[in-house]
C-alpha cells in the first residue's frame, strides 16, 4: 500500500505562508501506522454514542491509539526542531 | 483447626471483614449469606457484556472513576465484603471467600482500566540533546526556554530557587542578566529609618514570584496551585518527557469523558482533568534568534530550560563522572594486578602429605 510521505520539517513550502507545528504534522503522518487502534476507538465511540447511562467511555481505546502515535512520533520529532 | 487459622497473621484482612461469631444462633445466617454470596457471583457473570468491564461492580467502579476517586478499589472491597459479614459456621466462610475471590479477580480488570486514567497516559521518551553521557545542554535552547517561561509561564508559576546570577554564563551575559534583573522591583529593608523600601532588582535577587503566597495563588486559579517550577523535572516521574508531553498534549477528551467547567482535558495528567489551560500556541512568543516558535519548539525549549533549572550541575557532573569512572577503572586494574601478585606466593604453594603407616 502506498503511503504518501509527508514532510514535516521547517523547510516545508507551507512554512512560508503559515507556521506548521511539527508535532501535529508528524501525528497526522503516523496515523496510517496506527490504524488498528484508531478503528477500535471509532468502534467504541459508536458504542458509546448509543449509551444512555453516561458510564461508558473510551479511555482505554483512546490511550491505546495515542500511545501508538506517541511511539511513532517520539524518535522523529526532535529532528524537526531547532 | 479453626482457631489456628484465625490466629494466623495473614488472616487479619479476612478476620477484619469476616467476623465469625462462635455462637450456634449465628447459624441462622447461613442461608442468607450463602444466597447473597452466590447471588453476587451470579450478578457479576450475568451482567458482563462488551462494555469495558461490564457488571454491577464495574458500574460502581466507573461511577467512582468519573468522580476521580482513588478510593474506588477499596470501596469496592468493602461493598462486596459487607454481604459476607456475620457469616455463620466455618463452612460458610469457604463460600464467602470464594465469592470474595471471584469478585476480587473480576474487579482486578476494572482496577486496571480505572488505573489508566488515574495514572495518566504514559509519555514517550524523546531524544533530548543533553541525554548522552558526555552531552551538554543546548544553551541556545535554554535561552529561548527562559524567554518562553518569562512571557508565558511566569504569570502563574514561580521559580523561587533560581537567581538572576545563575543565568549568567548559561543563557545570558552578565550585562543582559543585570538589565533583566533591573526591570523588576524588589522589596528590601529595613532602612535606617526602619522602613521597608522597594528598589530595582540585582543579580543576586531571585526570580520574581507571581503571587505572595500559596493561598493567593490558589485563590487566583480556582483552588489549584500552580507549582513552583525550579525542580519540576526532578519532581515528576520521567520529568522531562512528562512535562513536554503535558504541555504539547492538550487534546479533545475521549468519547464518554466530560470535564467540568474550569478544568481541561490532558491525557498525560493523572486523572485527566488539569486546571491549567493550553498555554503553548504557535507563535505565542517571538524568538530573538528567529527560530519559528511552534508549539513543539516552545515545549522543547522550555523543558530544556526547566531541566537546567532543576539540574544546573549536570554538565560538571557528567565530566566528573566520566573522569573518575575512567581513573577508578585503571585503579581497579592496578589493584587486581597487585592482589594477584601478592597472593601468587600462597596460590603456588605445594603441600605434601606424609602418610603415617
Amino acid at each position: 500500500m502506498f503511503h504518501p510521505t509527508i514532510w514535516c520539517d521547517s523547510d516545508d513550502y507551507r512554512a512560508d505562508v503559515e507556521v506548521v507545528d511539527p508535532k501535529k504534522c508528524l501525528e497526522e503522518s503516523c496515523k496510517p501506522k496506527c490504524v488498528k487502534p484508531l478503528l477500535e476507538y471509532q468502534a467504541c465511540v459508536k458504542r458509546v454514542q448509543g449509551d444512555e447511562s453516561g458510564h461508558k467511555h473510551c479511555t482505554g481505546q483512546y490511550f491505546d491509539y495515542w500511545q501508538c502515535v506517541d511511539k511513532c512520533v517520539g524518535p522523529k520529532l526532535f529532528a524537526e526542531l531547532k | 483447626a479453626v482457631a489456628s487459622w484465625n490466629s494466623h497473621f495473614l488472616s487479619f484482612p479476612f478476620y477484619f471483614f469476616f467476623y465469625v461469631p462462635r455462637s450456634p444462633i449465628s447459624s441462622l445466617h447461613f442461608p442468607v449469606s450463602l444466597s447473597l454470596s452466590l447471588g453476587l457471583i451470579d450478578l457479576v457473570h450475568k451482567a458482563s457484556n462488551q462494555m469495558v468491564g461490564g457488571g454491577v461492580i464495574q458500574q460502581i467502579l466507573r461511577r467512582k472513576l468519573h468522580s476521580q476517586s482513588v478510593a474506588a478499589p477499596v470501596l469496592l472491597w468493602l461493598s462486596s465484603k459487607k454481604a459476607h459479614v456475620d457469616a455463620g459456621a466455618s463452612g460458610v466462610r469457604a463460600f464467602a471467600l470464594l465469592g470474595a475471590g471471584v469478585t476480587g479477580l473480576l474487579s482486578f480488570s476494572t482496577v486496571a482500566s480505572a488505573d489508566e486514567a488515574e495514572h495518566g497516559l504514559a509519555c514517550p521518551d524523546y531524544p533530548w540533546p543533553h541525554d548522552g553521557i558526555l552531552s551538554s545542554y543546548d544553551h541556545a535552547s535554554i535561552r529561548r526556554g527562559h524567554q518562553v517561561y518569562q512571557q508565558v509561564c511566569a504569570s502563574c508559576h514561580s521559580m523561587s530557587l533560581i537567581s538572576y546570577r545563575d543565568l549568567v554564563g548559561v543563557a545570558y551575559t552578565e550585562e543582559e542578566a543585570k538589565a533583566m534583573a533591573a526591570e523588576i522591583e524588589v522589596v528590601d529593608g529595613p532602612n535606617d529609618e526602619g522602613e521597608m523600601f522597594t528598589r530595582p532588582g540585582k543579580l543576586s535577587d531571585r526570580l520574581p514570584q507571581p503571587y505572595a503566597n500559596e493561598s493567593a495563588a490558589r485563590f487566583a486559579n480556582g483552588g489549584a496551585y500552580p507549582p513552583d517550577l525550579s525542580l519540576i523535572t526532578k519532581a515528576r516521574h520521567n520529568g522531562q518527557n512528562y512535562v513536554f508531553a503535558l504541555l504539547t498534549g492538550y487534546r479533545d477528551p475521549p468519547a464518554g469523558i466530560s470535564i467540568r467547567e474550569g478544568l481541561h482535558y490532558n491525557p498525560y495528567f493523572p486523572g485527566g482533568a488539569i486546571a491549567m489551560p493550553k498555554m503553548l500556541n504557535d507563535e505565542a512568543v517571538e524568538y530573538e534568534d528567529g527560530v519559528p516558535a511552534t508549539e513543539a519548539q516552545m515545549g522543547k525549549d522550555v523543558v530544556s530550560f526547566l531541566s537546567w533549572a532543576a539540574e544546573p550541575e549536570m554538565e560538571e557532573r557528567k565530566l566528573m563522572g566520566f573522569k573518575w569512572i575512567f581513573l577508578l577503572s585503571l585503579a581497579l586494574l592496578q589493584a587486581a594486578y597487585y592482589r594477584r601478585l601478592k597472593w601468587s606466593v600462597l596460590k603456588s604453594r605445594k603441600l605434601v602429605l606424609d602418610v603415617v603407616n
